[in-house]
């Protein structure tokens, strides 16, 4: 099973993706300085009205094994010490220890 | 030979003219319309494609699709059996109205 925080972010992720469209409408609409104040600021409005987790700042990138939230290597999705592991036991194609 | 200043009309002109051949908008006080917005791209199929989309088969799954293995899940077995250990010694929940918080009041 993966880790409750894992799932949590995967939830968050999901969320994101379905209202992405419509909030990214209504955040034109609060942006265009065009339009009359009333309309910008039920944009506004309706914006705050969505899930904390549409915002896409809810997402963070997650250690697929651990579900590590710090120290998470994006290429790899692993945090540094799984990635060490890893790396050395060679699951990792290309990767290996050097020394100089 | 020296070069004249255009006339500011005719400038304004060249610019939507400008603006009409390269496909850009015409917007000489630069007003904040939101096309910065519009212009940007979706993220929701790249951060959905994170987590690979394994799925992890439980015990119960297989035991629901195929009753007749008669497969033993050994952590809720154990967990079922110290539960009755501790109801025998006395230490089960204790029955409605009898726990701490409707006794407090009663007391007095």
């Amino acid at each position: 099973m993966p880790r409750a925080r894992i799932i949590r972010d995967m939830k968050a992720r999901a969320t994101v993706a379905s209202s992405e469209v419509v909030r990214q409408a209504f955040r034109y609409l609060t942006h265009n300085t065009a339009l009359p104040a009333k309309v910008r600021a039920q944009a506004q409005l309706q914006l705050n009205a969505f899930p904390r987790d549409a915002r896409p700042t809810a997402i963070h990138n997650r250690c697929l094994e651990t579900g590590r939230g710090r120290g998470v290597l994006r290429a790899f999705r692993l945090c540094r010490f799984q990635f060490r592991l890893k790396a050395l036991e060679g699951e990792i194609p290309g990767v290996r220890k050097s020394t100089w | 030979m020296s070069l004249a200043i255009p006339a500011a009309g005719k400038m304004t002109f060249l610019s939507k003219l400008s603006c009409a051949i390269f496909g850009n908008v015409y917007n000489p006080q630069n007003i904040r319309t939101g096309n910065k917005i519009l212009r940007q791209r979706l993220v929701g199929p790249t951060v959905n494609a994170y987590y690979p989309n394994v799925k992890r088969i439980t015990l119960r799954e297989i035991t629901r699709m195929a009753p007749e293995l008669n497969l033993v899940d050994q952590l809720e077995k154990t967990r079922l059996e110290d539960l009755s250990e501790r109801k025998k010694r006395g230490k089960g929940p204790p029955k409605k109205g009898q726990g701490r918080r409707s006794t407090l009041g009663k007391k007095k």
